[in-house]
């Protein structure tokens, strides 16, 4: 007995000691955060590196005033609230309520019915006022859900604000008229399989799986998926400072992480769209999200366009049309600005071996990581985090 | 679980009835292929992005049988390039409509001419559904006036509840109808090893769907 209570204790104090050392981090975090917001002008690329790093941005509290930042918005000059003049003769309202209605579970659980279904009518504004000053955006089901994790973070006329800079940019591609764009993007995901795990690429090929396990994963950044909100919000951290083609990185990284499970399932299309669809809600995801950093720095956009293309039929006509366009940060439009660049990149391929391991190094600087916090760090603080949990300690309050 | 006596000699196998259900938004098709799956009413859905997949092992004439159906999204848009993928190798199809939103009925027509486009028409079963039976005071679309439109596409018309409990035998024998009147036209069936064993067998022409336009 007494020897078991002696190495409990020891345990104790060892998860207390890592414990100490993670809230140390966490307040060293906070004060950078706090230092690059009051800094003038404020220091984007050092709240980026936070957000991307491990934990991402923290709390709450800390988004509503990085994400503004992250999204270059200006926050004294909101959208003013509308009246109820917004939803007659809407073309977009019928579904939006439809669909706004059945987003319950995007609600806390034990939100009170009656402050949910303020939030609810919240949502419905502020997606149809955006819709409203963008004519050339077209709704989507699943943009609720990028929405709603705005509107619980931030509030109503600030998420209007973000995610009317953000269906510009990152979404764009997500809200023209027709999903060839989505389509598109969601191409790239075999090739990033295929550049990792060649077998499972090919199992994956043989069943005809297609890609549209990840079509909700895609466009509404997980938040249609994931339970635990402070998953979605985590992942929104990492998404806001990285490239717009982040989440199709980040949905490769889940199906390579999954590598067993799918090489186990029976090669049809039904067996693995089902198993893939299911996301597993314990994800590690600040492994996944350091991983996801890496194979962009290995394979990036440029490197994959090709063979996204031969994945689609409708290339050429679509490429064409692209040309006209050239709104900035289009995930899209970054891709084939990044095909047309390819020749030249072709005749520097020599150097590309010698190149990927500088890449590595820069993109840890990038994402703000240490060489030092490796995955065994990662691991060491998770297993970390669920002891602690039984002791109530609390590290994510 | 009484197995029919399997001629010796071929592997056993499971045979896969492939279903697709379409119709608008908020019709109520997670609702009924949940229902037909798990058997209840789920008490929270959402919008269906995409493609959902549900499956469920029945027995008919004491040959077990596979149900695969694959739950659309309504929204129009999502139809084009996306759910395309999806139409192949389908052996059956279900449109649904809601009693109570006239303009879900307006829409058949175009569901209908998507499955056509899709090489899915008149010659693979079909059967329309009408869902939210339950709240029978709201109705906008009448029996008679489905029952024609059912009777000029050659299909039948089952109306149903998704949520009432006393409609679960109902919900159920819809879909089994379906199961039954495919299974008795076997050239239209997907057949596939129980065990993928052969992972060594290259196969050029993975899985194609014997079917038959006669």
């Amino acid at each position: 007995g007494t020897l078991q209570d002696n190495s409990t204790l020891l345990q104790f104090k060892f998860f207390y000691i890592l414990k100490l050392d993670y809230e140390s981090k966490r307040k060293r975090k906070v004060a950078e955060i706090q230092h690059a917001l009051n800094s003038s002008p404020v220091d984007v690329a050092a709240l980026r590196r936070m957000a991307i790093s491990e934990g991402g941005l923290l709390t709450d509290e800390i988004r509503s005033k990085v994400w503004p930042k992250l999204l270059n918005v200006n926050t004294d000059d909101l959208p003013p609230k509308p009246g109820p003049e917004l939803r007659e003769n809407n073309k977009d309202y019928q579904q939006v309520l439809l669909d706004v209605q059945r987003s319950l579970r995007r609600f806390p659980p034990r939100m009170p019915d009656a402050e949910r279904e303020v939030l609810q009518e919240q949502l419905i504004d502020s997606i149809l006022v955006v819709l409203k000053r963008n004519p050339q955006l077209h709704y989507y089901q699943g943009y609720h859900d990028i929405v709603v994790t705005f509107l619980l973070v931030v509030g109503e006329r600030m998420a209007t604000a973000l995610v009317e800079k953000l269906s510009t940019h990152h979404l764009r591609d997500f809200m023209d008229p027709t999903m060839d764009n989505t389509k598109h993007i969601l191409n790239y995901l075999m090739p990033i399989i295929e550049s990792v795990n060649p077998e499972l690429h090919d199992f994956m090929q043989r069943a005809e799986v297609g890609t549209i396990f990840a079509l909700s994963w895609l466009i509404t950044w997980f938040g249609h998926v994931l339970s635990d909100f402070r998953h979605v919000v985590r992942l929104y951290d990492f998404f806001l400072a990285c490239h717009p083609l982040m989440p199709i990185y980040f949905a490769a990284v889940i199906v390579l992480y999954r590598e067993h499970q799918v090489l186990e399932s029976e090669c049809d299309m039904a067996s693995v769209h089902h198993l893939l669809s299911q996301i597993p809600q314990d994800l590690p995801y600040e492994t996944l999200i350091s991983r996801a950093g890496d194979l962009f720095v290995q394979f990036p956009p440029s490197e994959l366009s090709k063979e996204a293309i031969q994945q689609e039929n409708t290339a050429v006509s679509t490429f064409k049309d692209f040309e006209l366009v050239s709104a900035q940060q289009r995930p899209d439009a970054v891709l084939r600005r990044r095909l047309r660049e390819q020749p030249q990149r072709e005749r520097r391929s020599n150097i590309t071996a010698a190149r990927t391991g500088t890449r590595r190094l820069m993109k840890l600087a990038v994402m703000g990581l240490t060489v030092a916090l490796g995955a065994a760090a990662f691991a060491v603080a998770n297993g970390a985090l669920e002891w602690a949990a039984k002791f109530e300690l609390q590290l994510f309050p | 679980m009484a197995s029919a006596p399997l001629p010796l000699g071929p592997p056993p196998r499971c045979r896969i009835l492939k279903m697709i259900v379409i119709g608008d938004s908020g019709v109520g098709k997670t609702c009924l292929t949940f229902r037909f799956c798990a058997g209840k009413f789920p008490n929270k859905t959402e919008a269906t992005i995409g493609v959902d997949f549900r499956e469920k092992t029945v027995e008919i004439d004491g040959e077990k049988i596979k149900i695969q159906l694959w739950d659309t999204a309504g929204q129009e848009r999502f139809r084009k390039s996306m759910v395309q993928h999806y139409y192949r190798n389908v052996h059956a199809v279900v449109f649904v409509y809601d009693i109570t939103n006239m303009a879900t009925f307006q829409s058949l027509p175009a569901w209908i001419e998507e499955c056509k486009q899709h090489s899915l028409g008149g010659e693979i079963p079909r059967i329309l559904v009408g869902n939210k039976c339950d709240l029978k005071d709201a109705t906008q679309v009448r029996t008679d006036l489905a029952q024609k439109f059912a009777d000029t596409h050659s299909m039948p018309l089952f109306e149903t509840s998704a949520k009432n409990p006393g409609d679960n035998d109902h919900v159920e024998a819809i879909f089994m109808t379906l199961a039954h009147k495919l299974k008795n036209h076997k050239p239209m069936m997907l057949s596939q090893p129980l065990l993928d064993e052969n992972k060594v067998q290259l196969d050029p022409e993975p899985s194609p769907g014997v079917e038959c336009y006669c």
